[in-house]
């Protein structure tokens, strides 16, 4: 299956969006069926939360605080989804991508470097005292699972000797990245938690301030920050495809299903975390980033250097 | 006009609650709770997030004036309903169903409301100033020239030396996983409290939070079982809290052995080293023990806990001083013990 990867019309960046999103809401989907399960409610009503939340929040009413800084509130809010849609652009849906930069790997950091401003810039808008701790949470999180991060990108590009995702996904013909680096695929997706703002890694919306950055939103607003969420979940474990989970490669189907099949199980195993664990509260979760999986992906990185260069 | 009445009833179908609890109304209140996720209806975290206000209780004169500002809040379309007794609570949520299905009413509504908070304060005669749950900024002698008339924060020395600008926060007592009536002015400096002191709202002489002991020893497990709800939500751990409330559930339906539910969740609890590791340290009270202590304590059969509703008050300032808000909210909820009285009397073959 060693395919070249072809860049294909801008245009197609609709067909993108509309897989993410539909991805994005069979995660809410999910989510909402795990919710009722553990509730006790049937699993069917469970299924159309997403549905129902939608039309609840279409209907209610925008609502704004005293002095909010409403651009960019509004920018925070709606900059998720835009930031999970510039992720999936260099993520190669079997032979096609929308972007294929020679630098791939790094855009995807650039862009969830921006999620820290975004969610910060959420909590800051509604001039609220939860709402701005919740902003603030967040950059402490980030600060913990940043860097872990990088390195954890770092692994698959070394080995593969280049920051394209083609490369990467050519590289792992004989061996899925995931088999030999499970500890930076492993910070690989505890990040992709911290910064979609989900479960454990959700301080920033929590309940002992009474919802965070989401303390002020209702209606439209609100609406855009839960999809986001929801967006850069699936736009996180679309990446993790070609960076550890060997792209399109796969028995019997085309690689563009291995592709969506591989991002669907991975949305579902990072849903189904959500309730399992306490909240990690951010000062505490700090001394866990810099001292356990800041040096465990360091020496990832060093193993697969060492592989790399002895196998070149 | 279908699709429109298509998404009403959708909408209504997923309604969200803010469930209010008057002191002494805390059956009340859990039964609200249950009947709101018995409808597939979900309790809502502040009132930007509410549908519904549901009152369980009866108010006093001061919490009322504080729901009131709250119900400024909610976004609408929006219904608020009262239930005195649990017997109401069924009916009371029917109540606010059909008010949030009839849409010509809720648009008429909506109409009418102002959309900025700054003409209601106008309105109003008081601001709510930080736009939080109640936000009763205590303007006092500050400098109200900053935006919005809001008055710009004061500096202060902060624990680290640094000068930091000082904001007075009032923490409830409209607020999930608080207790009923509390109000904890707080001074904060970023996020930390350098400064608290303790408002019981509508208080006659007795600052516990219930003027009424739990008649049998299986509703007074329910409500330890009900106080280790709130803990485990501040913490985060929300599938443990589901399973905790329909444990609190059958205690309080009495159809189960009194012991046995608090013994698992005590169990799950005990195993949680992240649970542990996130608790440990927080909060430690004098007489020894932590947050963590406290909410295996809870747990236990023979809660140790022998202080008086007077004690809590005094000892919740100097807790919390010090620390973020986040653990703040940790250690109030597990002071809960402290709040709530023994059975009053050993009734049955029950013990505790």
């Amino acid at each position: 299956m060693a395919e070249v990867v072809v860049q294909v019309a801008p245009a197609w960046a609709l067909l993108a969006a509309l897989l993410t999103a539909t991805v994005a809401l069979g995660g809410a989907g999910l989510d909402g069926v795990l919710a009722a399960r553990l509730g006790g409610r049937p699993a069917r009503a469970g299924a159309a939360t997403p549905i129902t939340e939608t039309a609840r929040l279409l209907r209610q009413r925008r609502r704004t605080t005293l002095a909010a800084d409403k651009p960019l509130w509004r920018i925070g809010v709606g900059g998720l989804g835009v930031v999970a849609l510039l992720m999936v652009a260099v993520v190669p849906l079997g032979r096609w991508t929308l972007l294929d930069l020679p630098v791939g790997v790094v855009w995807f950091n650039a862009m969830d470097v921006m999620v820290w401003a975004l969610v910060w810039l959420a909590g800051w808008g509604p001039n609220a005292v939860h709402s701005l701790v919740g902003g603030y949470r967040f950059l402490a999180q980030a600060l913990a699972y940043e860097l872990p991060l990088m390195f954890a990108l770092t692994a698959p590009a070394v080995a593969a000797e280049s920051l394209r995702l083609a490369d990467v996904v050519a590289a792992q013909q004989g061996l899925w990245f995931v088999v030999w680096m499970p500890v930076a695929f492993g910070v690989y997706c505890l990040s992709v938690v911290g910064f979609s703002v989900w479960g454990p890694l959700a301080p920033a919306a929590g309940a002992d301030i009474a919802g965070g950055v989401l303390s002020e939103l209702s209606g439209p607003d609100r609406l855009l920050l839960l999809a986001g969420r929801y967006a850069l979940l699936t736009a996180g474990a679309a990446f993790a495809v070609p960076m550890f989970l060997g792209g399109g490669a796969g028995p019997l189907l085309p690689g563009w299903a291995w592709v969506l099949i591989k991002t669907l199980l991975l949305v579902a195993a990072l849903v189904a975390v959500r309730r399992r664990l306490p909240s990690l509260r951010p000062d505490r979760f700090v001394e866990v980033g810099w001292l356990v999986l800041l040096p465990a992906v360091l020496l990832q990185v060093l193993i697969v250097a060492v592989v790399a260069v002895m196998g070149g | 006009m279908g699709l429109r009445q298509w998404l009403v009833r959708r909408a209504v179908s997923g309604a969200h609650v803010l469930v209010v609890e008057a002191p002494g109304a805390w059956q009340v209140r859990v039964a609200a709770e249950r009947a709101v996720t018995r409808r597939g209806w979900r309790l809502a975290r502040s009132p930007a997030d509410a549908d519904v206000l549901i009152v369980c209780g009866h108010p006093g004169p001061q919490l009322t004036e504080v729901l009131d500002r709250v119900w400024d809040q909610l976004p609408g379309p929006r219904a608020r309903v009262v239930a005195l007794a649990v017997g109401e609570v069924g009916g009371a949520l029917d109540q606010a169903r059909s008010w949030l299905l009839d849409d010509p009413q809720q648009r008429d509504e909506a109409a009418q409301r102002p959309l900025s908070p700054a003409e209601l304060e106008d309105t109003d005669g008081e601001g709510d100033a930080d736009g939080d749950d109640h936000g009763d900024m205590d303007h006092g002698d500050m400098d109200m020239s900053g935006p919005g008339g809001i008055a710009l924060a004061m500096g202060g020395d902060d624990r680290d030396g640094l000068a930091m600008d000082v904001l007075h926060l009032p923490l409830g007592p409209v607020l999930p996983h608080w207790p009923p009536g509390l109000v904890l002015h707080c001074a904060l400096q970023g996020d930390v409290i350098t400064e608290a002191q303790v408002e019981v709202l509508d208080s006659t002489d007795d600052p516990t939070d219930d003027p009424t002991a739990d008649p049998t020893a299986t509703q007074h497990a329910a409500r330890r079982c009900d106080a280790a709800v709130d803990l485990l939500a501040l913490a985060g751990w929300d599938a443990l809290v589901v399973e905790a409330r329909l444990m609190r559930d059958r205690l309080l339906a009495e159809d189960t052995d009194q012991a046995a539910p608090l013994h698992r969740l005590r169990d799950r609890v005990a195993r949680s080293r992240t649970l542990r590791w996130s608790l440990r340290g927080l909060g430690r009270a004098d007489s020894g023990g932590d947050t963590y202590d406290r909410l295996l304590d809870l747990l236990a059969d023979e809660p140790t806990s022998s202080h008086s509703g007077r004690d809590y008050v005094e000892t919740l300032p100097q807790l919390v001083t010090g620390l973020d808000l986040a653990a703040a909210r940790l250690v109030v909820a597990s002071l809960a013990p402290m709040r709530l009285r023994p059975a009053a009397a050993p009734s049955g073959g029950g013990h505790g």
